[in-house]
């Protein structure tokens, strides 16, 4: 077996652990590793006039944290204690090691690979852009295990500490350097020189306790106990706000820290064991795991498989430059491609402009890039009204009006212009990809490519393969999406492709709703309660009436009565001409910089409905009428092989339209429910407000066999 | 020259008067987007550039070699080498000369060529006694020093020196150009009434080919930052309601009390930049390329820096020599407009014997400058003068309108700050 640690020894009693665990591109702890550590370490303890210890990485990062598929595996509270407890002690006998102990930290340095550098006496950091330090495990439901939770406030202070720890945001080595995490800085190429330099100038038996140098406010902040208190209560104030308490493991984290920073360390240790052992068999835990792994296995697909290599996609043209065009125009140019934006005319164009430059300006405002940058990127936009510049783009991404006839009309056109190799894309968000190919020359040049609104929050793209597509064209464009820095699922071509489709029965349900005598913000209100970024009448008013409402008849055509477009939203569209907030006429309007419900709305409504039996809907029922309903159409694209399996149908609407993450997806959350009790339920629900809820025949079949989305097995 | 030189294309910004609506970009910002888009429009493959030239006068302090910044900028290839030329007014004509050289020598096969100038954002600066206690203060080690070093200033130090100003001026002669435009004004006695209704032509027939869509030929609309919400799609400068009698309400600008030059009857400080793709002939013809003209010669001239104004009949003396064209032979000429009563003067000296004598060494006159020939659609007192970028839409909008007159030869002249002309003779196919 090959030996994750190496032993190096030199001579001045300097001992080096070289870290490689073997078959593995990064450095994961796991069992066997934890073990060879633990053995290396009392080899090195042994050596005579041992004067210093450094730890490092024999791979081109540190140590990227611990393997979450053991995380995924736990199911026993105590189980799990006993686990952080066995890094816990391994850690703690290098704290206790009688020479000087140093990390050495280039790369990725993460989680339970952080708290092996915290358990070092010394860190020194690389400059490279790759080095980046943090403590995430609250990303996966979990806290720190290994004492992460205990040394890292003790060393850099309460309010950095939690920052990073209920953040999950890493640093890079100079800021790990700047808030004290780091002893020095060393440049990524003198790294050598820089650990020699840094050991000769340190004691013999250096090993003794540091006590980081403070600030006055930072003395009286972390130093007393009401101090402490106004930190870690901002904290719990600001994660309430951000997330209304769904994840508990940042409440817990913060208690935790309450409880045992001033303490004694090896208490705070038994502590965090503890509340790891709680938090890591937890639901939202399990839920937070799964998603990392579909993010894991998303990142290996390759889309379709193909094994040509791809033409280069450098030169981009998009046409339509309303806010969607313009804002793919952003995407574009940020990620440093050239873009040619068409529309008919130049004032339209330069819509698009401005609809880029103002994701590049809320960009500024947080200090994510300096104007000079944005102005030269803003440079890779170019405008035009007559597809000139056409002939010599790569690919061009088509963004106009959701119409077949002027989509076929448009493609035509385009086919006249570009190269006999550039790829089509179509960013259509319902209508089917196949239908619109037919009237094309090169139709295997033609795909689907649905990025979400907004563009610079949605991380989903789906793509779509028509019938006639080439593999090499799929993998271009889910390359391409890579390369955006988005997520892409490939799903099949039928009316609304994945997301809207399942997305649309809950919009027309939730307006059905009103006629039922609820009200919208209180149908809103629950929808957020339950975890939605937005409630379906706020979405309604984002995305706006007139898109809405054509993608609403797209699906009634393709799929009949299920689908049918609720009555409410034809009349508010059609009769009163609402079209949401860019006319600022819809639901809620806009008041300074929050939204308010908008009177002129009640009042139409009130004028409308004749609620029989106003208002007698619980929250749970609320939330199933329109949870569950997706969840039906849901099960009947996961049958249809519309997308490739529950956790990808999970990640897209996660990504697509922010289900929330802690639920684990939405037919995770069918899964948590009981697939038994959804049947049941949608079968309550079909006999009093329509035969939309009939259960799916495919979600019958698993209630009757007892069957899951996910497999309890090996999803946990 | 041994070879025309080919202009396959030429595009440039609209022109927009200093201070409006093209503020917010620099040299580099507008020269960038009149290549990317001259680039976009040709689809010439851009590793296939040999070099980058751009004229520019008043050079941004932060975009040093502003030629390699906009090229950048615009998206051609690191490795594309690129400079910066300045012969004052001349820059925008300076940049295909050299091009067009080197493509000759055989120094380059393709050569990027334009002209920038953004006038809006040349400088104010502090004075040399400002600047001197600053580096006083930064030299002082000692609070005692900083403090003694403060105490040299004096309010009037904070005046600010415009650079506009300063490049405005002949440092040799002392003369703002607008006083050298009074010198002609003496030496051909043209009158005031002359110079404006020379410059009402200017602003009618420059609106003409507005609205003619003839200029919108040659423009690339520019959405305008900061917001990008508006987009500026022609001249600002010509104006369809300009009249003799708002022209004559004007006082003079340069000689308060003697003068006839107003701001109504010179060019307006302006913001703008053009570009053109050059290649010779033979290259142009292997490529299967049709270019908008050629450059056939050229010349450039010098004389006394307080007559700058008469540079276009100098050079284009030499320029007839070295051709043996006449000036009947040009069916076009654009002489750029620095002033009315200068390209006035220029006319006049072209009809005059005795100049010709006096000046040229040649017995007779050059040959008269019909008005149905010169500045058919307007000039620079109308569209503006972007000092950096005027020579390059001279040769621009020339050749555009010698292609829809079905006209063979044409003549882009202009005059140069500090004394001096450019005279460059074009053809296009026919």
């Amino acid at each position: 077996m090959n030996p994750s640690v190496r032993i190096e020894r030199s001579a001045e009693g300097i001992v080096t652990l070289w870290i490689d665990v073997p078959d593995k591109k990064v450095n994961i702890f796991n069992e066997a590793v934890i073990t060879e550590l633990g053995q290396a370490l009392d080899e090195a303890l042994a050596v005579p006039d041992l004067r210093a210890l450094v730890l490092r990485s024999s791979k081109s990062s540190f140590i990227a944290g611990a393997d979450i598929g053991i995380l995924r595996q736990l199911t026993d509270e105590n189980d799990a204690a006993a686990k952080a407890r066995l890094g816990q002690r391994l850690f703690e006998r290098i704290a206790a090691a009688p020479c000087a102990t140093l990390a050495v930290v280039h790369g990725a340095c993460l989680g339970g690979g952080l708290e092996l550098a915290l358990a070092c006496r010394f860190r020194i950091v690389s400059d490279h852009a790759s080095t980046q330090l943090g403590l995430p495990e609250v990303n996966l439901g979990i806290i720190p295990g290994w004492g992460g939770s205990q040394r890292l406030p003790r060393l850099v202070g309460l309010g950095q500490a939690m920052q990073m720890m209920l953040t999950g945001k890493s640093i890079d080595g100079k800021r790990a350097v700047r808030v004290g995490l780091a002893d020095r800085l060393v440049a990524t190429e003198f790294i050598e020189a820089g650990i020699q330099a840094f050991l000769a100038a340190i004691p013999a038996q250096s090993n003794a306790a540091r006590t980081p140098s403070r600030s006055l406010r930072e003395r009286l902040l972390d130093g007393t106990a009401v101090g402490r208190a106004i930190v870690l209560r901002a904290a719990k104030k600001s994660v309430l706000a951000k997330t209304a308490g769904v994840y508990p493991a940042a409440l817990a984290l913060i208690d935790l820290v309450e409880r045992t920073y001033a303490g004694p360390l090896d208490t705070g240790l038994e502590d965090e064991a503890r509340v790891f052992g709680q938090l890591a068999i937890s639901r939202v835990s399990k839920n937070l795991q799964q998603l990392f792994f579909t993010r894991e296995s998303l990142k290996g697909d390759p889309g379709l498989p193909y094994d040509g290599v791809l033409p280069p996609v450098d030169h981009v043209g998009v046409v339509g430059a309303g806010v969607m065009g313009g804002k793919i125009a952003w995407l574009m140019t940020h990620r440093d491609l050239d873009v040619r934006l068409k529309d008919i005319e130049w004032p339209a164009v330069a819509k698009g402009f401005a609809a880029a430059h103002d994701c590049y300006e809320q960009l500024v405002r947080v200090r994510r890039l300096k104007p000079e940058t944005v102005n030269v990127k803003m440079h890779r936009l170019s405008g035009t009204t007559n597809y000139s510049g056409f002939g010599s783009l790569d690919l061009v991404i088509e963004a106009i009006v959701e119409n077949l006839d002027v989509k076929r009309t448009v493609h035509c056109e385009l086919e006249g212009v570009m190269g006999d190799d550039a790829i089509l894309c179509s960013n259509t968000s319902s209508l089917s990809v196949s239908k619109m190919a037919g009237a094309l020359r090169r139709p295997g040049r033609f795909i689907g490519m649905h990025f979400f609104n907004p563009v610079n929050r949605m991380p989903l793209v789906e793509i779509i393969p028509g019938e006639h597509t080439d593999p090499a064209t799929v993998a271009t464009v889910y390359a391409l999406a890579k390369r955006l820095g988005k997520t892409p699922v490939v799903v099949k071509d039928c009316a609304g492709f994945l997301v809207n489709r399942v997305l649309l029965p809950y919009m027309n349900e939730s307006t059905r709703m009103l006629d039922d005598g609820v009200d919208y913000a209180r149908v809103d209100r629950v929808l957020r309660t339950f975890g939605l970024p937005m409630g379906p009448f706020e979405l309604a008013d984002e995305v706006g009436f007139d898109i809405g409402y054509t993608v609403s008849q797209v699906l009634e055509d393709a799929y009949g009565d299920r689908m049918a477009v609720a009555d409410l939203l034809q009349v508010l569209y059609k009769e009163k001409g609402v079209l949401g907030r860019k006319a600022g006429n819809g639901f809620y309007v806009r008041n300074g910089r929050t939204a308010v419900e908008n009177p002129e709305m009640r009042r139409i409504l009130s004028t409308l409905k004749t609620p029989s039996t106003p208002d007698e809907l619980s929250d749970a029922q609320i939330v199933d009428r329109a949870i569950l309903l997706m969840v039906n159409e849901a099960a009947r694209c996961l049958d249809e092989g519309v997308v490739a399996n529950a956790a990808y149908l999970d990640m897209a609407m996660i990504m697509g339209t922010g289900f929330p993450a802690f639920r684990g997806g939405l037919l995770r959350y069918a899964d948590t429910r009981g697939i038994a009790d959804v049947v049941e339920s949608l079968d309550i629900m079909s006999k009093r407000w329509g035969a939309q809820f009939t259960p799916a025949e495919p979600l019958k079949a698993m209630a009757a066999d007892g069957r899951k989305f996910y497999n309890p097995e090996t999803d946990g | 020259m041994k070879e025309r030189v080919a202009i396959v294309d030429g595009i440039r910004t609209p022109f927009c008067k200093a201070g409006g609506v093209l503020r917010a970009m620099a040299a580099d910002d507008l020269g960038a987007v009149a290549v990317k888009e001259l680039m976009a429009r040709t689809e010439f493959p851009p590793e296939q550039i040999d070099e980058l030239i751009f004229g520019n006068v008043a050079q941004p302090v932060e975009a040093a070699n502003v030629a390699r910044v906009l090229a950048l900028k615009a998206g051609l290839p690191t490795s594309l080498p690129a400079y910066t030329v300045h012969r004052n007014c001349a820059s925008g004509m300076e940049s295909i000369t050299t091009g067009a050289n080197k493509i000759l020598a055989g120094q380059a096969d393709v050569i990027v060529a334009g002209g920038t100038e953004s006038m809006s954002n040349i400088p104010l600066m502090y004075g040399r006694k400002m600047t001197e206690l600053f580096t006083g203060l930064f030299k002082a080690r000692t609070v005692g020093a900083r403090l003694k070093a403060m105490l040299g200033f004096r309010p009037s130090f904070l005046k600010p020196v415009v650079g506009l100003e300063k490049g405005l001026t002949d440092p040799i002669c002392g003369m703002m150009m607008g006083s050298t435009a009074e010198v002609l004004a003496r030496e051909f006695a043209i009158t005031r009434d002359e110079q404006d209704a020379f410059s009402l032509r200017s602003h009618q027939r420059a609106v003409a080919a507005i609205e003619g869509g003839r200029m919108a030929e040659e423009i690339v609309p520019v959405p305008v930052p900061p917001s990008y919400h508006m987009v500026q799609e022609r001249d600002d400068g010509p104006r369809a309601e300009q009249t003799m009698e708002a022209l004559a309400k004007l006082k003079p600008y340069f000689d308060r009390q003697t003068g006839t030059v107003t701001v109504g009857n010179s060019c307006p400080i302006t913001d703008g930049a053009g570009a053109v793709l050059i290649m010779a002939e033979s290259r142009a013809r292997e490529l299967g390329l049709h270019p908008l003209g050629y450059l056939v010669d050229y010349a450039y001239a010098a004389l006394d820096g307080q007559r700058m104004g008469l540079g276009p009949i100098y050079a284009t003396s030499r320029l007839l020599e070295r051709t043996g064209l006449t000036v009947d032979a040009f069916d076009l000429i654009e002489i750029n407009e620095a002033f009315a009563v200068q390209v006035m003067a220029n006319q006049r000296a072209f009809e005059s014997d005795a100049f010709s004598r006096t000046y040229l060494g040649r017995d007779r006159a050059l040959g008269a400058l019909d008005d149905d020939r010169l500045n058919v659609n307007g000039g620079a007192v109308a569209i503006g003068h972007p000092v950096g970028a005027t020579g390059t839409r001279l040769i621009i909008t020339l050749l555009h309108e010698m292609r829809r007159r079905n006209a063979h030869r044409g003549l882009a002249s202009l005059c140069v700050g500090g004394g001096q002309g450019a005279a460059l003779a074009l053809e296009v196919e026919s």
